[in-house]
């Protein structure tokens, strides 16, 4: 009986880390990447969201609320949004690859953690966007 | 834009070339308000005070996209999942003239499917109009924003009554015309309770149009966008609502009050002070017991999973990229506010730019072909500082005519 126990424990925390591994929250993302969608954001979106990022009135930041905001989709939702209505004055005019930096430079603006692997249009749509895990 | 929607493209035609006819027709169908505006040629000169009008009296520039809609405002019913949405975007610059009339056509479909709520989506000044409609109606609303009216597109606008076109000729959608008369009319009825209100939420004010040629010359040919496309031929309303446009009296020598100005016309304007209606508008919403749900959408399936299942959408120009509505084409407009000179009781459209006294600042903007054609498919919302000063350097060289013009 504490065998059939140790192996149902074993496969219940093997579903929670591939559920983990499914979020934003367990790197979705690598530091090298953000930091060249921190060049690529300064370039195309701090005109107008600001340098850090937390727009002008009229202008949504892209910290804080944005995650409730994107709660419960994919995090494709988010980027395919980027890439195909911003930057507002010339919509979808960077390339995947500069949109999904400039993503990951947003997550990490949201103290979203980094990972080991790079996030691309595809990943995305795995990731699910999900709001920071509460601490135990 | 209301008013901003024609870009003072038409309104040199109106008054001297009006059909009369016509508008006495429609002027004895609703007791005699024809030649609202036209007051007899005044025997004195009006003592007016100049404005302020210099560069460093700007304390806010206000940029935002009029959500034009190639075929007309979308009011089609579509069904997403379980849910029944009544789309009600793309007035063009014309949203708040056409507000009550869209929310009240609009409402009545919704009310067709006898819902007990009813959600809105958008918190701009159609979603918000809609929103008390329904509640007016009877109905528990909820209406789901990603911003209130204050930060919405709405919010920055030019603000002046004059219902512009609202499609293109060669795409406008069948009976379009009676659809923006009845929305206009109604609309019209419906501002009448806010005249007179403390704060002025809507106000009138005595409006010069000036030039330095005749008023009967030749309109100007049309010239191409900024983009390359040929200039948009919109969908002529025609005189529809002569009975209730403003008809310009000619001034004369003796009764033009603008110095060094050779030709000057005079009528009236409604126009709204955005912060007490809008803020007449969140009181009452919240009065009836509407609540507001602060959030985003990212796909129409959302929708679907919303708990009301009669659902007003008016996301404006956001419907662009949300609906992926391509009948969508954005038309960037900027307004320039000076600060308020509560003792300027007049506007005036002079080389290009107008003018508005408002409780919250004087307006400026830049309107006509030249404007209009830089405006075209531009998306960029982002104050344009140099196209604010401009405008403002206009007025302040009018206002430098006047011999008791004051500095700063």
């Amino acid at each position: 009986m504490r065998r059939l126990m140790a192996v149902a424990v074993l496969i219940l925390a093997g579903t929670a880390a591939a559920q983990a591994r499914g979020t934003i929250w367990d790197g979705a993302y690598t530091d090298a990447q953000a930091d060249r969608g921190h060049t690529a954001y300064m370039q195309n979106c701090s005109r107008c969201h600001g340098e850090s990022l937390m727009g002008m009135f009229e202008i949504p930041p892209l910290v804080g609320r944005i995650m409730p905001y994107y709660a419960g989709s994919k995090l494709s939702v988010l980027l395919e949004y980027i890439s195909t209505a911003m930057p507002l004055g010339r919509p979808g005019s960077l390339s995947p690859a500069t949109n999904a930096d400039i993503v990951a430079y947003i997550l990490k603006s949201n103290d979203v953690p980094s990972g080991g692997k790079e996030l691309t249009p595809d990943s995305a749509k795995a990731i699910a966007f999900t709001a920071m895990p509460r601490k135990k | 834009m209301p008013g901003g929607a024609d870009y003072g493209l038409v309104a040199r035609d109106r008054g001297g070339h009006m059909d009369r006819r016509h508008l006495l027709k429609q002027s004895l169908a609703l007791g005699g308000l024809a030649g609202l505006g036209a007051t007899p040629a005044k025997a004195q000169r009006a003592q007016l005070v100049p404005i302020r009008a210099h560069p460093d009296r700007i304390y806010d520039i206000k940029c935002c996209i009029r959500p034009f809609r190639t075929k007309g405002p979308n009011l089609a019913v579509e069904q997403v999942g379980d849910a029944t949405v009544i789309h009600n975007y793309g007035h063009h610059g014309s949203g708040w003239c056409l507000s009550w009339g869209s929310a009240d056509m609009q409402v009545q479909k919704a009310m067709s499917f006898a819902p007990r709520k009813i959600a809105v989506v958008g918190s701009g000044i159609i979603g918000l109009s809609s929103a008390i409609m329904a509640l007016r109606a009877g109905m528990e609303v909820t209406i789901y924003t990603r911003e209130l009216i204050q930060r919405a597109r709405s919010y920055r606008a030019n603000g002046v009554w004059g219902p512009g076109t609202v499609a293109l000729a060669s795409e406008a959608q069948p009976g379009l015309g009676d659809i923006w008369e009845q929305m206009v009319r109604t609309s019209w009825k419906n501002f009448r309770p806010y005249m007179g209100m403390a704060g002025n939420p809507i106000a009138w004010s005595e409006h010069y149009e000036l030039s330095d040629t005749p008023f009967d010359a030749p309109p100007p040919a049309p010239i191409p966008m900024a983009n390359g496309d040929p200039a948009p031929v919109f969908y002529d309303m025609g005189n529809r609502i002569g009975d209730i446009t403003a008809i310009p009296e000619v001034l004369t020598d003796q009764t033009n009050p603008f110095p060094g100005v050779k030709y000057a016309r005079h009528s009236t304007k409604m126009f709204w002070n955005f912060s007490e209606y809008s803020h007449l508008l969140t009181q009452e919403f919240f009065a009836r017991g509407g609540k507001i749900v602060m959030r985003d959408f990212h796909s129409p399936s959302e929708l679907g999973h919303l708990p009301e299942k009669v659902i007003i959408n008016c996301p404006g120009y956001a419907a662009h990229d949300w609906w992926r509505d391509t009948a969508m084409i954005p038309i960037r407009g900027q307004t320039e506010w000076l600060i308020p000179q509560p003792e300027v009781n007049y506007g005036l459209t002079y080389r290009n730019v107008e003018t508005r006294s408002k409780s919250d600042g004087v307006m400026v903007i830049q309107i006509g072909p030249e404007m209009f054609a830089k405006s075209w498919k531009n998306s960029t919302e982002v104050p344009n500082r140099a196209e604010a000063e401009t405008a403002v350097k206009v007025v302040e060289e009018l206002m430098s005519r006047f011999p008791n013009a004051t500095r700063g």
